[in-house]
């Protein structure tokens, strides 16, 4: 743990990590690009899920919606990841210091298993469902990634809410 | 009575006190619903843009993917207005002095009437000009963006 810690604080006092910490809008602005990003690729995640529910678009086939979204998914997901890592890069100890941010990370990664399992070994597998009832493997996948997706916004947005670890 | 007798009144009244007074995670849990309806909102919003200027969906009509769409994105903005709101009604005269959040509501003016005046023909007319549909939903996506972005820097100056 305690070379996890130098590690962060070596990278929190690089110059990357300096530059965006002590600029005025640096921060402020790659939070925006965050946030923006999120609402285009969570939230398109998010559509999708509640089209493996049977939620939405219930007139398109799955394979369809997932399909056309990946693109922009994938895209939205390029600028979140860009920007959490330079968000990272200028706060690296304090980070590891909060258990939200710990926790996030670990729903990301769970959210991320999902999406590869679902990707390329459920859809694969089964010939195209179309517009029927969907099988139940369909189903847990968008469920699992809705509430994966949620917890990892929950704890993000905690971030700066909660005490750190000791 | 000024302004600033109102903003006071509004912080000294006991809604504003059981948000405020109670326990900072009452905040935090706003401003968790605050984002996630924002991103209900904004996806939605997205996907039908997407879809409007041909580049997803394309063989799905345009006024069936804005039906499909439109619970959600309601559903997104009552949960962003609400919890808007009540931040606000906790802590007003925070919000008043701070100019991203005067920004902020600028660009959600400008955002609701392109919404209600090019985006809304989008959605509706049987067979708008290319043209007008790209400046319509492009105009509307800046906006928005512009929204979140001010709205996130309210917290930074």
């Amino acid at each position: 743990m305690s070379m996890l810690y130098a590690i962060a604080e070596q990278i929190e006092s690089s110059g990357i990590g300096v530059a965006i910490a002590e600029s005025r809008f640096a921060y402020p602005i790659i939070e925006g690009i965050h946030l923006i990003g999120l609402s285009v690729s969570v939230g398109l995640i998010f559509i999708t899920d509640l089209r493996l529910l049977g939620l939405i678009l219930k007139r398109i086939p799955v394979e369809r919606v997932l399909h056309h979204l990946r693109p922009y998914v994938l895209g939205g997901f390029a600028a979140i990841f860009v920007s959490g890592t330079l968000l990272f890069w200028s706060s690296a100890a304090r980070m590891l210091d909060s258990p939200a941010f710990v926790f996030k990370l670990l729903f990301i990664a769970l959210a991320g298993i999902n999406a590869l399992v679902f990707e390329l070994i459920v859809v694969p597998r089964r010939v195209p469902v179309g517009l029927g009832t969907l099988p139940r493997s369909f189903r847990f996948a968008g469920l699992a990634s809705l509430t994966l997706w949620t917890l990892t916004i929950v704890c993000g947005r905690l971030i700066p809410y909660l005490p750190t670890w000791s | 009575m000024t302004i600033l007798d109102v903003l006071t009144a509004i912080q000294d009244s006991s809604l504003a006190h059981a948000i405020s007074k109670t326990d900072h995670l009452v905040g935090a849990g706003l401003q968790i619903i605050h984002v996630l309806g924002l991103i209900f909102f904004l996806a939605s919003l997205v996907l039908l843009s997407l879809r409007a200027v041909g580049w997803a969906l394309a063989d799905q009509p345009v006024a069936q993917v804005a039906k499909d769409t439109s619970r959600l994105l309601w559903v997104g903005l009552a949960l962003t207005a609400l919890s808007g709101t009540l931040m606000f009604i906790a802590t007003p005269k925070l919000y008043y002095f701070n100019w991203a959040f005067a920004l902020k509501m600028g660009l959600l003016v400008v955002a609701i009437v392109v919404q209600a005046t090019l985006f809304r023909r989008v959605a509706q007319r049987a067979e708008p000009s290319l043209r007008f549909v790209r400046t319509s939903v492009g105009l509307s996506i800046a906006c928005w963006f512009s929204v979140a972005m001010a709205g996130r820097m309210i917290g930074f100056v």
